[in-house]
């Protein structure tokens, strides 16, 4: 067996002690991005990670960073070291948004601090932030219907030197700010951004000099080692197994007719501690901004294997050298060939590919893997802009968050409510209702879970969400990519699948259209438009729910008496509103024993 | 001036401080009785009066102030026995309290489940009315669905009501008509309204604060009135305050009304403590608080003399908790102390913690079955403990369990027992080392620049450990380092505070709205200060804003140019770019960068009554007569060599005003041990605390 043996010089006194040093200087770079940033979507959903990488480019840690930004980060490292050369210096700070060397998605603006200690390029802190606008064609950051890159039309920075010596380079500030939407609101999250890398390079510096280098570089060697050490023994756990999984993300008018077939196959390897999992198989790029990137094929991978095994394998080039992920130039799954567009390379394909992953799971058995997680983001993540009124017509473009898909049932626990997104995993904040009125001229008439929409099974995938909102200015621009409204998350091991997405426009003479998934509209003042996300698949037959789980759900509004009774086979008496609801057992007894 | 008596009532233990007119303050310490509190109370006071010489009886006769810190409103949170409290919502959001405001730990386990919200959702009751963003009323309160309402909360036995609309702190004219339905339609029954509690923007977290303060209500007053009974019945004639979770002390009728501010007024006093002995030292107004007990570590910071305050408490797990919302003393907690832990994971990492030996069986050490190693167990087998007087010889020490306990670690690390007991302790140290970097390097604050003061029984075990890795100079372990937080509230004034939310941006700056609605929070706190009970000392006034740049969302307290004048307004715009100025300098220190040219927006103002009382005096001891304190005796122990150094150990009251002690070295006081490593060394000072020096 090709287990990896600890170093003999593995200490793992000194090894826990630097760990804890390094996952500290990640939460101040995350508590300095996020309080400093100025659009709601990073300072109020928080939707960015930081990471550290070393001189060599590779990933030490990510503690707390987005599944779905977990991976990458390396890449980028990698391309400003290239690009750079021997004239990288202390001082530089870069930023890298462009997807075909690393980054996400477009919409991702990543800053890049090389750490050099004693001249020695030792270290590259990374903080990466989705922004408000990129200065694309459309306001927004998701241009689901853009051609090819061309037509997204934002700026792109494959590791652009944006400080030198500590200083601004104020012609890339200048031409950001002659693009980009809302400038000032862009720039202080730029201010934010290098701000959080900056602090992570101060106290790297620190660290270094406390401990010395040789003892940094041996312990970044053994952090590598225990990472992947972990991740061994946690596919050494597993059956061997081949898995394959297909799924499919919604179509798009006639761009997509059929939507995006998806097929991932995974082939465990417990003796020698590998997974390797096979995306080749997959349709070509698409002409839309459905491709994903490089990063995100294997960040949406990652994700899916953590969430099916071990909960706290650390993240990095250590774990991940464990798993081979084989991509096919030219395929939407990963291998975006130039102009080819990756804008919605976050969420929609990649959320996709979560679910499959961790659903195949699923394949080995009952007690296996996930259900399907929510997925879309709709109204309630719609990217809104416009002027605003109130403020003499000054403009405003940022991502709302104000409803979530509702999360996957496990082998032992209903799905998470707040779960936002399979690449997001809850990790991602909610708006707060009042802040969002403020920021924007929005009414929102509602924010709710819907009763009986999550998938049901012996454990249940969380509700659905609605929301709506009268735009309150004249023109406002509400743009969203939202899966999940024709094949909606499925259930795992017997597992209903959660509800489908639908979204609504009731023009404000009272007039009602139905949307369709992917909408790009303009509202006049009045105008409001509403609708609901998908909810979460669930796990194992619903009849082999505990009929107390069941009770609770009911008198809760999670699920309704109706529903108790025709899809969980539990017979109800007396009424939620006297307090007097109970489990008739005799009945349920019978209910169940038909199905049986 | 008689006898000041605080009392601190714990989890586990009730801590009484009483100072005496000469400043000489004693501790007494009982089982803390959650049936009736004041049985707990009364055994530490009568330690304490026995101390000092004196009955029961006639200390509680002799004394006119009498401060209560309580976890009782804490502990009925947890235990979730607190009332049956419906919770009135804006229609169409009646799951603000399910969804809080999203976040998870761990984003790859998927074995726990969503957490029930603090109210269930069957007690939510949407009522049809709407404020909007601009405070107007965009659709009228149904004041006939309210009553409808509210004879549905009457019939299913609701016993207390919390009211939280969208807007309310705009515009309140819902909320206040909903509480003049209630005082008429459910007479008697206690509600909150979000707009009178915490008027701060953000939905869930003035919903939060107002379900826990509502439900609180019912068993806070009958807690209260109780507690004043029993008292009166014992003899007490003096006033009685309690400590709340803004920093200082108010009259029980006050806490009655907002009984939400007694949450985490215990560990909110340490603080209080911390700057009074860093003052009393001549050692500054930074200070970092380190409260060590058996399963948690307590940190805070004071800056520039105030205390920090923080709105995202949260009780329980941050994100799955319930958030308090209230402005409360920042006092950050994390799973490390004397029970936690340590043990090895799969891939042969040291880990201490988070889990922990509690108090029952708790550590090894305490010879009552605990078989896993713990901090206090390394701190036995390194000979730190005096076997037969350990806790003050209220517990006998079993250091041959606490090896037992450590030999299998020592064995896959392949270690002496004595290494990885060494281990153990400074793992668990840089665990706190790292909680404290949290509050201080995180915020701005250089901890090299600070004071640290330590209290907790088991603070003395690993502190200039921790002092040492933070690179802090000056470190006071005091003498009441077992009762911090009852020593705080010895030094505590009262403290009121009113928030009124009103959005200004600094370029387009409407003075006259923002001083009248200064004058008026300034009315009610000056109207709070007369119906405080006893003499009321000096008044001072402090304001400040929440503020943060154009478009930011999260808010630093900044505090107005001369804050502490009796009375402030913004009389200009001198007045004002001061104030902006504040908040430029704050933002920098905090996060590196400013933003100059960006205008600044507050969200809401502050006005915070500062009444002072009479702090007992600070005591001289006497002065050693020798430079050379007694040795009590000498044991083995062991500092991250497999070989033991010969240590001496001291009684405190064989130590005088002046005595300094080298390291090694060992001193015992009844309820905690000093641990000086080699190379650093202790000095009593005038007054009695313990100076220790680290380098």
């Amino acid at each position: 067996m090709a287990s990896p043996t600890q170093a003999s010089d593995f200490d793992p006194y000194m090894t826990a002690i630097l760990a804890n040093r390094v996952d500290g200087i990640i939460r101040e770079m995350t508590n300095t991005l996020l309080r400093a940033a100025r659009s709601g979507v990073i300072n109020s959903a928080r939707d960015f990670s930081c990471s550290i990488c070393t001189g060599d480019n590779r990933l030490l840690a990510s503690a707390e960073g987005l599944p779905i930004h977990i991976f990458g980060s390396h890449m980028q490292a990698r391309t400003m070291t290239d690009n750079a050369g021997a004239g990288l210096r202390e001082g530089d700070c870069y930023l890298h948004n462009d997807p075909y060397t690393g980054n996400s998605h477009a919409g991702d603006h990543t800053f890049l601090v090389p750490v050099f200690v004693d001249g020695e390029h030792l270290f590259t802190t990374v903080a990466k932030a989705h922004q408000a606008d990129i200065g694309n064609s459309l306001p927004t950051t998701y241009m689901a219907g853009a051609r090819d890159q061309y037509e997204e039309g934002a700026l792109i920075f494959p590791a652009v030197k944006i400080q030198s010596g500590y200083e601004m380079v104020d012609d890339v500030v200048r031409m950001c700010r002659s693009r980009i939407r809302v400038p000032d609101q862009w720039y202080g999250d730029f201010l934010a951004g290098i701000g959080s890398a900056r602090i992570g390079e101060r106290r790297l510096k620190e660290l270094c000099a406390k401990y010395g280098t040789a003892t940094i570089k041996s312990f970044i060697e053994h952090w590598m080692h225990y990472a992947e050490q972990r991740m061994a023994a946690a596919i050494q756990a597993l059956p061997a197994a081949t898995l394959t999984n297909t799924g499919n993300h919604d179509p798009f008018g006639d761009l997509l007719p059929d939507g995006i077939p998806l097929k991932a196959s995974l082939t465990i390897d417990p003796a020698d501690g590998y997974i390797d999992v096979d995306l080749r198989d997959n349709v070509d790029n698409v002409p839309c901004g459905f491709n994903q990137s490089a990063a995100c094929a294997s960040a949406s991978v990652m994700a899916g294997i953590f969430n099916s095994i071990r909960a706290d394998v650390p993240r990095n080039s250590g774990s991940f050298s464990r798993i081979r992920i084989h991509i096919r130039q030219g395929s939407v799954c990963g291998g975006p060939v130039f102009p080819a567009s990756c804008s919605l390379a976050t969420t929609n394909v990649s959320d996709r590919m979560v679910n499959l992953v961790q659903a195949a799971f699923a394949q080995i058995g009952d007690g296996w893997g996930l259900a399907e997680g929510g997925i879309g983001m709709g109204a309630g993540c719609a990217v809104v802009s416009g002027r605003d009124p109130r403020l003499d017509g000054t403009p405003f473009v940022n991502q709302l968050f104000l409803t979530n898909s509702g999360g996957p049932a496990s082998a032992v626990a209903d799905g998470w409510v707040t779960y936002g997104l399979p690449v997001a995993a809850g990790l991602m904040y909610r708006d707060s209702v009042e802040i969002d009125e403020l920021k924007h001229p929005i009414d929102v008439q509602y924010v709710r879970l819907i009763t009986g929409t999550g998938g049901a099974g012996r454990f249940r995938g969380a509700p659905s969400m609605e929301t709506g909102y009268v735009a309150r200015c004249p023109r406002m621009e509400v743009i969203w990519p939202c899966d999940g409204t024709h094949f909606p998350p499925q259930g795992a091991c017997g597992g209903h699948a959660g509800a489908q997405a639908d979204h609504r426009l009731v023009r404000a003479d009272g007039s009602v259209e139905a949307l369709p998934n992917i909408v790009v509209l303009a509202l006049d003042e009045g105008d409001r438009v509403e609708g609901w996300q998908t909810g979460g698949g669930g796990y194992g037959n619903p009849f082999e729910r505990d009929p107390k789980r069941v009770l609770h759900d009911v008198l809760e509004g999670w699920e309704t008496t109706e529903r108790a009774r025709e899809v969980y086979g539990v017979a109800l008496t007396g009424a939620v509103d006297d307090e007097t609801l109970a489990i008739d057992a005799a009945a349920t007894a019978h209910l169940r024993r038909a199905a049986a | 001036m008689g006898y000041k008596i605080s009392v601190d009532t714990g989890g586990t233990f009730t801590d009484v401080v009483v100072s005496d007119a000469a400043g000489g303050l004693t501790i007494g310490k009982a089982l803390t009785t959650p049936a009736r509190i004041f049985d707990g109370m009364r055994d530490a006071i009568a330690a304490a009066a026995e101390q000092i010489g004196l009955s029961f009886p006639r200390l509680l006769a002799d004394a006119d102030f009498l401060i209560y810190g309580t976890t009782r409103a804490t502990n009925a949170v947890v235990t979730k026995t607190v009332a049956k409290t419906a919770f009135l919502t804006t229609r169409g959001f009646p799951d603000t309290l399910v969804l809080k405001e999203g976040g998870k730990f761990r984003p790859h386990d998927f074995s726990q489940a969503y957490p029930e919200p603090y109210i269930p959702r069957r007690y939510v009751f949407e009522i049809d009315e709407r404020v909007n963003a601009a405070g107007a009323v965009a659709r009228p309160l149904d004041r006939e669905q309210v009553r409808r309402t509210l004879a549905t909360v009457r019939a299913r036995g609701f016993e207390a009501v919390a009211v939280c609309f969208l807007w309310s702190v705009l515009n309140p004219a819902h909320e206040d008509a909903v509480a003049a339905l209630i005082e008429e339609h459910l007479p008697g029954v206690p509600y909150s309204l979000s707009s009178r509690l915490i008027p701060i923007m953000r939905e869930y977290r003035r919903a939060s604060a107002t379900a826990i303060d509502a439900s609180l209500k019912p068993l806070m007053q009958r807690h209260l009135q109780e507690l004043e009974t029993d008292l009166k019945a014992a003899g007490y004639r003096g006033d009685i305050f309690v400590s709340t979770a803004a920093g200082g002390c108010n009259s029980i009728a006050a806490l009655v009304e907002r009984p939400i501010f007694t949450i985490g007024s215990g560990p909110a006093m340490a603080p209080v403590a911390g700057i009074t002995y860093s003052r009393m030292e001549g050692l500054g107004e930074n200070v970092i608080i380190c409260d060590t007990g058996g399963t948690t570590f307590d940190v805070g910071v004071v800056r520039d003399g105030a205390l920090t305050f923080n709105r995202d408490t949260w009780l329980g797990p941050r994100y799955t908790g319930d958030l308090l919302g209230i402005a409360a003393v920042d006092m950050r907690s994390i799973g490390a102390g004397g029970g936690s832990i340590a043990w090895l994971d799969d891939g042969g990492l040291m880990h201490v913690g988070p889990q922990s030996a509690g108090a029952v069986p708790g550590p090894a050490c305490y010879g009552r079955g605990g078989a896993q190693p713990t901090v206090s167990d390394a701190a036995a087998v390194l000979g730190y403990f005096d076997p037969a007087y350990f806790l003050g010889g209220r517990m006998t020490l079993d250091v041959a369990a606490a090896r037992a306990a450590m030999r299998g670690l020592a064995e896959a690390l392949g270690l002496s027992i004595e290494v990885t007991a060494w281990r153990i302790l400074t793992l668990a140290g840089d665990l706190m080392m790292r909680a404290v970097a949290d509050v201080t390097i995180n915020e701005g604050i250089n901890p090299r620049d600070s004071t640290i003061v330590a209290g907790g029984g088991a603070a003395g075990m690993n502190i200039m450990l921790i002092a040492k890795e933070l690179g802090c100079d000056h470190v006071v372990l005091p003498k009441t380092a077992s009762a911090l937080s009852a020593a705080g509230m010895q030094y505590a004034d009262i403290v009121a505070e009113e928030v009124g939310s009103l959005y200004s941006l600094s370029d387009r700056f409407d003075f006259e709205r923002v001083n009248a609605l200064l004058e008026r929070l300034e009315a009610r706190v000056l109207a709070m200060r007369d119906t405080v009970p006893g003499q009321a000392g000096a008044v001072e006034l402090e304001f400040y804003g929440e503020a943060r740049y154009q478009a930011q969302v999260w808010e630093l307290d900044t505090p107005f140019p001369d804050t502490r004048l009796a009375s402030r307004r913004f009389a200009g715009q001198a007045d004002l770019n001061a104030y902006v100025q504040n908040f430029h300098d704050l933002h920098e220190r905090i996060f590196a960068v400013k933003d100059p040219g960006s205008a600044v927006e507050t969200v809401s103002w502050k006005v915070r009554l500062v009444v002072k009382l009479d702090a007992p005096v600070t005591r001289k001891v006497a002065a050693a007569e020798s430079a050379t304190p007694p040795v009590a005796s000498y044991r083995p122990c062991f500092f991250g060599d497999n070989e033991p150094v010969q240590t001496p150990i001291y009684k405190a009251s064989d130590l005088s005003a002046g005595h300094a002690i080298a390291g090694p070295a060992v001193i015992e006081e009844p309820n905690t041990t000093l641990v000086v490593y080699p190379g650093m060394s202790a000095l009593v000072s005038a007054a009695g605390h313990y100076r220790l020096n680290i380098h």
